[in-house]
């Protein structure tokens, strides 16, 4: 068989090409649509899922707050002040239709002293409630606007103060930015181990394979209760050694799931055709299998994110979060779950802060599940 | 069956070897002595140091360790949680109340799972589902220490309807009202994702032949679905309730503390910040044998579910 080599090919003038079809009409048209890739196909299908886009809308807008949010008020997260503690929320416009008015019930008062400017100065009481007569004592509960009550009339704490008079929406909002990097860094280093393990042991397959799956099955066997709390333990509190005991265990489904489609996909023609010519198992893994995984591996990571939010929370609820004064969502609802029948406002907060930010985390990864891989739609 | 059987058991001592000595030498390298009471005077914390071999290299001390659990059943004793009473004991008296709360919250959202997930699938795409669909995310995703902190709230609190703290003394109905806000706390999840599971087995089975033939003979979508689908899906159930068992135990370190119920959360938490050495090991050891317990009861559930993971493994 005669193959043509680019260098000696026959000088042919350009003349002589002729087109075959030189004459008629050419029949088939130009596409008018564009093609549609695979980010552009899934994105599609992602902004149909209006739940999904909502969730998008609101982690966005947490991370926005998380960022510039202590910035939205002169409070810094650590200042500190006795005389404010404790403060309830109160926010400019809505204090006038009696939400967040700073006001609040002190129960069990005199009612002899309620006209004593030096226990509550002028304008402070907003209403009287449930007057009686105990012990020839006239008693009542008195519902004060707290903010004139403790001489900071001019001040708005939006989510009030804690314990220590720290102003809580900076918390607030810092502690969702510390949660959302301590996620961030975990779930990254989860997903990047997990892909350069998973792939190896499902590339190689044979004995890698085997002897890589059994030490996952031993870390995996550890519980993460137990590993979390050692690690704590041994490396001390901290971002660093929190996110090391979020990797320790959470590298392992992640493993599994690139091994399970390197061995879907190793075998495939385009894979054969690629070694063929002499592509090196590097490229090979990188360049012609792994791509095929984008769309889990994103999901999958997104699907971790809520996950390691969650851990964090966990291990300060059980005094294995960071050091005072960092806040982060965890440690402001375990202290503010020690105070709740108090000061419920300092529970709610972060409560629903971290509720919101699971249900929206989950909602966004079942939409990009459902992007990605449109047969698993419905399985939630 | 049996080899396989006895593979896993070894397997899984052999992992619980490996977790007991990483947690005996984290435990034991951490700063801080056992006995670091400043008012006694440096000969007796030497002398009681000697007398728990805390002297001695850590190799020496693991060997001691052993010896004891092994051969006596000694895992030390309890410092200063509670003072020289072995930690088995301290162990023991809690677990009950811990267990009791973990599985009354699995038992009651058993059957609650079960029917939200037959109804969603059943009422597939209508507004019932819908409806469902939207507890179970939120009930996924919201953590239970959330869950606990708004019952304890609202309905401990505010509405009076049950106590606020769990009362370790009661009896009868007034035991059970105290341990009702713990236990609905844990239960959201678990019931949430045995609803998700169910409502998924049941839509797939829905389109599968032999609901065609329960269909043919008469039967309408609801029977068929309860008789034929339902039981179909019973099996492969079990495989995802047996592991909510230790996450719910993983929750309830948290519940146990909002609830102030003495279990063994309560310990764990407390034996740490104490420096009560001997009792954390003993905690994180019981901890470690129940998840490895689940695992290996899954595994053998598996296989004698479905053969074909028996022979994968051989």
């Amino acid at each position: 068989m005669y193959i043509a080599d680019q260098n000696n090919m026959p000088k042919i003038p350009k003349e002589k090409f002729v087109f075959v079809q030189q004459g008629t009409a050419i029949k088939d048209e130009n596409f008018e649509t564009k093609p549609i890739g695979f980010f552009k196909d899934a994105m599609m299908r992602f902004c149909k899922n209006k739940a999904s886009v909502s969730a998008m809308v609101i982690i966005l807008f947490i991370i926005f707050l998380s960022i510039f949010g202590p910035s939205f008020n002169s409070y810094g997260f650590n200042d500190q002040d006795v005389n404010r503690i404790n403060l309830p929320p109160r926010i400019p416009v809505l204090e006038n239709i009696g939400i967040a008015d700073g006001t609040r019930v002190l129960t069990n008062r005199r009612v002899d002293n309620l006209d004593d400017p030096e226990k509550y100065p002028e304008g402070s009481i907003v209403e009287i409630l449930n007057r009686r007569t105990e012990k020839n004592v006239e008693m009542c509960d008195v519902k004060i606007n707290y903010y004139v009550y403790t001489g900071y009339d001019d001040e708005y704490f939006w989510a009030g103060t804690d314990y220590l008079g720290r102003d809580l929406w900076t918390r607030l909002c810092r502690g969702s930015r510390v949660s959302l990097m301590i996620a961030t860094l975990a779930v990254f280093a989860n997903i990047l181990i997990g892909i350069i393990y998973g792939a190896i042991a499902g590339y190689y397959g044979g004995k890698v394979d085997m002897v890589m799956m059994r030490i996952c099955e031993i870390i995996g066997a550890f519980p993460q209760v137990v590993v979390a709390t050692l690690f704590i333990m041994f490396f001390g509190t901290g971002i660093f050694s929190i996110v090391m005991a979020l990797i320790i265990r959470g590298w392992i489904s992640t493993a599994r799931l690139i091994r399970a489609q390197f061995l879907r996909f190793k075998s495939r023609e385009y894979v054969l055709a690629a070694r063929t010519l002499g592509v090196r198992d590097r490229a090979l893994i990188f360049r012609h299998i792994l791509p095929n995984s984008i769309g889990p591996i994103i999901t999958k990571a997104m699907i971790e994110v809520p996950n390691a939010i969650f851990s964090e929370s966990f291990l300060a609820f059980i005094g294995l979060g960071l050091q005072a004064p960092e806040p982060s969502i965890g440690v402001l609802l375990s202290d503010g779950q020690k105070v709740l029948l108090h000061y419920p406002y300092q529970t709610l907060f972060p409560a629903l802060l971290i509720s919101i930010l699971m249900i929206s985390f989950n909602l966004f990864s079942n939409g990009l599940r459902d992007a990605f891989d449109p047969t698993m739609r419905g399985i939630d | 069956m049996t080899r396989y059987i006895i593979e896993r058991i070894i397997a899984m001592f052999i992992t619980l070897f490996i977790i007991v000595t990483i947690a005996f030498c984290v435990v034991r390298m951490m700063p801080g002595s056992v006995y670091d009471n400043p008012e006694l005077p440096q000969s007796v914390i030497d002398a009681l140091e000697a007398k728990a071999h805390l002297n001695e290299p850590l190799l020496v001390q693991y060997g001691y360790f052993l010896k004891g659990v092994i051969l006596e059943g000694d895992w030390g004793t309890s410092v200063k949680i509670e003072p020289s009473v072995p930690a088995f004991d301290v162990l023991v008296k809690r677990i009950p109340v811990t267990l009791e709360i973990n599985i009354y919250s699995l038992l009651i959202s058993l059957p609650l799972g079960i029917i939200f997930g037959t109804i969603a699938a059943l009422r597939k795409n209508k507004l019932a589902d819908h409806l469902i669909s939207v507890m179970v995310v939120i009930c996924i995703s919201v953590p239970s220490f959330v869950f606990a902190s708004l019952l304890q709230y609202v309905l401990a609190f505010k509405l009076e309807l049950f106590p606020i703290v769990y009362e370790s003394t009661a009896v009868g109905v007034q035991r059970f009202a105290s341990m009702a806000l713990p236990i609905m706390a844990l239960a959201f999840g678990p019931i949430a994702t045995v609803t998700r599971y169910l409502r998924g087995e049941l839509v797939e089975t829905v389109n599968s032949e032999f609901m065609t033939l329960a269909k043919t003979k008469g039967l309408n979508q609801v029977q068929a679905t309860v008789r034929h689908a339902f039981r179909n899906s019973c099996l492969p159930l079990t495989n995802v309730i047996i592991p909510m068992f230790t996450n719910v135990l993983g929750g309830s370190l948290v519940i146990e503390r909002i609830f102030s119920i003495p279990g063994v959360g309560g310990i764990m938490i407390n034996s740490i910040n104490a420096n009560d050495h001997p009792l954390t090991i003993a905690v994180l050891i019981f901890y470690s044998l129940v998840s490895l317990l689940t695992i290996l009861i899954v595994d053998l559930s598996y296989g004698i579910i479905d053969p074909r993971i028996r022979l994968e493994a051989k």
